[in-house]
C-alpha cells in the first residue's frame, strides 16, 4: 500500500513539473496514468474504506483532480472540465469531516460557476449556488462570478466587460473571453432595438471594439454570400457600406460614419387576424364544454 | 368523542383504539386504521408513562421480543414522570395472549415512538424508530401500510431532530424500493416526500429533482402527503427558475393545506410571495394579513413594498434588516435575484411618468451605485427595451430616453388573450368540481321501503286483486 502510494506521489510530481513547463501533451498522458493508479486506492470515494493512508490518499486524489481541472482550462476543453469537476465535487462536499479544506476549492468553484454562465445554463448555476455555505459568498473568486451573473441578468453589460480586466485568477481568462463574446452579441441585439442610429465612434465604445475595422467586420459577420464580402472589402475605401445580414443583424447600414440600425420600418398594425390560433382556441372551448368528465 | 374523557380513561381509549385496529385487520378496511390513527393523535397529549407501560403489558404477550425492547424506553420515563394518579396501578394486567397480530405490535412501537417524541427524548426515539424499521422490514402485510407510513414519518422526524438526516438516506431509498415492489402506494408516497425533504434539507436540489422526475407517482392516498409533495415540488421549481410551475404548485399547496397546519401554510405563503415577485406580479396586501401569519410574513410584506415602489435603496435596506430570517427560510438567494425585478419596476415607473428623461437622472432615480452609473443605466435601459419591459428609444448623442406613445390596447390581441386564460381556468375548475362530486352518503336508503310499508303495500295489492277478481265475477 505504501509503495503504491509513493509511486503515485512520484508520478504526481512529474505531472506538476510538466504542467509548470507548459508541456500539455505529457501532462495529459501522465494524468491518465495517475487516474489508473488512483483506482487502486480504496480509501477514495465511492468506497471510503478506512485505510491507514486514507487521509493522504484523499488529499493526493483531490490535488490530482484539481490539476486535471486547471489543465482542461488551459487546453480549452470544456467537456473534460465538466467531467473532472464532477469527479472532484464529492471531495469538496462529502469529505469535509475527513480532510481540511483545499486552498484551490473556491477558485475552482468560481470557475465552474463561470463556465455555467458562459454556457447559459442559468438553472444549474443557481442550483450550484444553493450548495454554497454563506461564508463562501465572501470569497473573492465566488463573489466575482456571482456579481457577473447579476450584472448579466440586469443588463449592465458594460460592467461585465469591465470585469474582464479585474479577474481574480489567471485561469479565468479563457472563460472571460467567451463571456465577452456572448455579451457583445447581447449588446448588439439590445442596441438595435433601442437606438435609431449611433455614430461609429459611439458604437465602438458600446460594443467595446478597439478599432473601426473590428466593428465593420463584426457588422458584416453573418454575410452568407461570398462575393458580397469582396464587395465589402472594395467598398471599404469609399466608406459606404451595405451589409446584408439575413438573421442576426438585419440592415445595419453604415453611411458617412453613422451606423443605422433597422431602418424605421413602421410595421403597420397587423391587420391580419391570427385565424389559426382563434380556431384552435374555439375548438378547445367546444371540446371542454361537451366533455363528460 | 374521546377528547373529553378523564385521565384514567386514557388506558380505556388505548384499548379501544387497539380493538379498532384489530377490527380493521379482520375486515381489511383501511378506513378503520386511519380512524384509529386519528384517535391516537387526539389522546397523545395525555399519555403518561405508567399508562403506556400498562397498555404495553396488557397488549403484547409477556416474554415477546417487542415487549422486552420497548419496556426499557418507557420505564425510564415512568421514573421521571411519576404522577399522582394511582388508580392506573390497578390496571396492571398481564396479557393472556400467546401470539399477537403484527399490526398491534407495530401499533405499540408507534405509540412508544410518539410518546418519546412528545417527551423530547430524541435519542431514545431515534433508537426506537430504528428498531421499528427493522421489524417492519421483516413483515409484508398490506394491512400494515397505514401504520408503516406513520412509522416512516416519525423515523425521519426523530433523525431530523437530532441533525443526522444524512445517515438514513440509504435506508429510506431501500424502503422506497420495497414499497414500490409491494405496490404499497401510501408508503411510496410518504417515503418519496421524506426523501425529498431529506435532500432539500441539505440544499441538494439537483438530486431531489433527479429522484422526483424518475419516480412514478400513483394517485394520492393522503391529503397531507399531497400538500407536502406540492410544496417540495414548488421549491425545486423555484430554484430551477421555472417560476410559473412553481407558483401553481405553491399556491395549490397553500390552499389545500388544512387550517390547523399553520406553520406549513406560513412557509408556503412565504415562498409563493417570492415566486410571484420574481414573476413580476405584486401579491395583494390581504395575502400578508391573514390571521395568525401577520408577524411571520412581515419581512416579505416589506420586501413586496420595496419591489412595488421600485426603489433599490429601500430594497437593499429591507434585505439587510431581515437577512437572518431569509437565511433560515433558505430564500436568501432568491431575494438576491429580485434586484433585477426592482430595477425593472423602477424603470417602468419612470418610463410611464416621463416622456423624455436624461440618462443621468434615470441612474439617480434608480439609485444605481457603481463606477459608471450612466453607462450602466444605458445598458439596463436597452436590455429592458429589448425584453419588452418598457416601450422607449434611447438617443445616445443627447443622452436621453424617450418613451413611445402607448396605443389603444383594445385594438390589439390583449383582451382576447386575457379572456382565453380566464376561460381556460373556469373550464378547468368546472371539470375538477364535477370530478369531486360525491353522492350524499345515505341517499339510497331513503328509497328503500321499511318492512311495514312493504307489508302495507302488499296488502293493498292483494285487496286490489280481490276487487278486480270480484268485479270480473260480478260481470259474469
Amino acid at each position: 500500500m505504501e509503495a503504491k502510494f509513493a509511486d503515485a506521489e512520484k508520478l504526481f510530481d512529474r505531472l506538476k513539473s510538466a504542467f509548470v513547463a507548459q508541456d500539455y501533451e505529457t501532462s495529459i498522458t501522465l494524468l491518465s496514468q495517475l487516474k489508473v493508479k488512483l483506482t487502486e486506492f480504496s480509501g477514495l470515494p465511492p468506497l471510503y474504506r478506512q485505510t491507514p493512508t486514507q487521509v493522504q490518499e484523499l488529499v493526493l486524489a483531490r490535488s490530482i483532480l484539481e490539476y486535471a481541472v486547471i489543465l482542461s482550462v488551459k487546453t480549452e476543453d470544456q467537456e473534460s472540465f465538466e467531467r473532472h469537476f464532477l469527479q472532484l465535487k464529492p471531495y469538496y462536499t462529502d469529505t469535509r469531516q475527513l480532510i481540511s479544506r483545499s486552498s484551490e476549492e473556491y477558485p475552482i468553484l468560481g470557475l465552474n460557476l463561470l463556465r455555467l454562465l458562459v454556457q447559459n445554463r442559468i438553472a444549474e448555476f443557481h442550483t450550484e449556488l444553493e450548495l454554497l455555505p454563506p461564508e463562501a459568498l465572501d470569497d473573492v473568486c465566488l463573489k466575482h462570478a456571482i456579481e457577473l451573473e447579476q450584472s448579466f441578468m440586469e443588463g449592465a453589460y458594460n460592467r461585465v466587460l469591465n470585469a474582464r480586466q479585474a479577474f481574480p485568477h489567471e485561469t479565468y481568462l479563457y472563460f472571460m473571453d467567451l463571456l465577452a463574446k456572448t455579451v457583445r452579441d447581447e449588446i448588439a441585439g439590445c442596441s438595435e432595438k433601442a437606438f435609431d442610429f449611433l455614430t461609429v465612434a459611439d458604437a465602438k465604445k458600446i460594443l467595446m471594439f478597439s478599432s473601426d475595422q473590428e466593428l465593420l467586420k463584426y457588422a458584416a459577420e453573418s454575410a452568407l454570400v461570398p462575393d458580397t464580402k469582396e464587395l465589402l472589402i472594395q467598398c471599404q475605401r469609399s466608406r459606404i457600406l451595405r451589409c446584408f445580414l439575413p438573421d442576426e443583424h438585419p440592415d445595419w447600414e453604415i453611411q458617412k460614419g453613422i451606423l443605422y440600425f433597422q431602418k424605421v420600418k413602421e410595421l403597420a398594425p397587423c391587420k391580419e387576424i391570427p385565424s389559426l390560433q382563434m380556431i384552435n382556441q374555439t375548438l378547445g372551448y367546444a371540446r371542454e364544454l361537451e366533455r363528460i368528465v | 368523542m374521546f377528547a373529553f374523557l378523564p385521565l384514567r380513561c386514557v388506558y380505556t381509549n388505548l384499548k379501544n383504539v387497539a380493538a379498532l385496529v384489530e377490527k380493521g385487520v379482520v375486515s381489511k378496511e383501511m378506513r378503520l386504521m386511519v380512524r384509529a390513527m386519528r384517535h391516537v393523535m387526539s389522546i397523545r397529549r395525555k399519555l403518561k408513562g405508567p399508562t403506556v407501560v400498562s397498555f404495553l403489558k396488557s397488549t403484547l404477550p409477556s416474554g415477546s421480543d417487542a415487549l422486552s425492547r420497548l419496556l426499557p424506553y418507557v420505564s425510564k420515563e415512568e421514573e421521571i414522570g411519576m404522577d399522582i394518579d394511582t388508580p392506573s396501578s390497578a390496571l396492571h394486567v398481564s396479557s393472556h395472549k400467546q401470539s399477537i397480530l403484527p399490526e398491534l405490535e407495530i401499533f405499540t412501537y408507534l405509540l412508544v415512538l410518539i410518546f418519546l417524541l412528545d417527551k423530547k427524548s430524541y435519542d431514545k426515539a431515534k433508537a426506537c424508530s430504528s428498531g421499528a424499521i427493522k421489524r417492519l422490514q421483516q413483515l409484508n402485510r398490506r394491512t400494515l401500510d397505514v401504520l408503516a407510513a406513520r412509522i416512516y414519518f416519525y423515523y425521519s422526524y426523530s433523525y431530523e431532530l437530532t441533525n443526522s438526516l444524512a445517515e438514513i438516506r440509504g435506508t429510506l431509498l431501500l424502503l422506497h424500493r420495497t414499497a414500490t415492489l409491494h405496490h404499497d402506494e401510501l408508503g411510496q408516497e410518504t417515503l418519496l416526500n421524506l426523501l425529498l425533504r431529506n435532500y432539500l434539507h441539505y440544499n441538494l436540489y439537483d438530486q431531489a429533482e433527479k429522484l422526483r422526475s424518475k419516480t412514478q407517482r400513483a394517485e394520492s392516498h393522503s391529503h397531507q402527503q399531497l400538500c407536502r409533495y406540492l410544496y417540495y415540488l414548488g421549491r425545486i421549481r423555484t430554484i430551477q427558475l421555472e417560476y410559473t410551475d412553481a407558483k401553481d404548485s405553491l399556491m395549490q399547496a397553500a390552499r389545500k393545506a388544512p387550517l390547523s397546519a399553520s406553520g406549513f401554510r406560513i412557509q408556503c405563503n412565504k415562498w409563493a410571495a417570492i415566486v410571484r415577485l420574481l414573476l413580476g406580479e405584486i401579491p395583494e396586501r390581504t395575502t400578508f394579513m391573514q390571521p395568525g401569519m401577520r408577524k411571520a410574513l412581515r419581512p416579505y410584506f416589506e420586501l413586496t413594498n420595496a419591489v412595488r415602489i421600485g426603489d433599490l435603496e429601500l430594497f437593499r435596506q429591507v434585505a439587510e434588516k431581515f437577512s437572518s430570517t431569509f437565511y433560515t427560510d433558505k430564500t436568501h438567494n432568491l431575494i438576491v435575484r429580485l434586484r433585477h425585478n426592482v430595477i425593472r419596476t423602477g424603470l417602468r415607473n419612470i418610463s410611464i411618468s416621463y416622456s423624455r428623461i436624461s440618462l443621468t437622472d434615470v441612474a439617480a432615480k434608480l439609485h444605481l451605485v457603481s463606477a459608471t452609473p450612466v453607462d450602466d443605466a444605458e445598458s439596463i435601459v436597452t436590455k429592458a427595451i429589448r425584453d419588452g419591459g418598457i416601450d422607449a428609444i434611447v438617443d445616445h448623442a443627447n443622452g436621453w430616453m424617450q418613451s413611445k406613445e402607448t396605443g389603444d390596447i383594445y385594438s390589439t390581441q390583449e383582451p382576447q388573450l386575457a379572456f382565453h386564460s380566464r376561460i381556460a381556468f373556469c373550464l378547468n375548475t368546472h371539470n375538477e368540481a364535477v370530478k369531486a362530486l360525491r353522492f350524499p352518503p345515505n341517499a339510497h336508503k331513503k328509497e328503500l321501503e321499511s318492512a311495514e310499508k312493504r307489508r302495507e303495500r302488499q296488502q293493498q295489492e292483494q285487496e286490489l286483486a280481490k276487487h278486480i277478481a270480484e268485479e270480473d265475477d260480478d260481470e259474469f
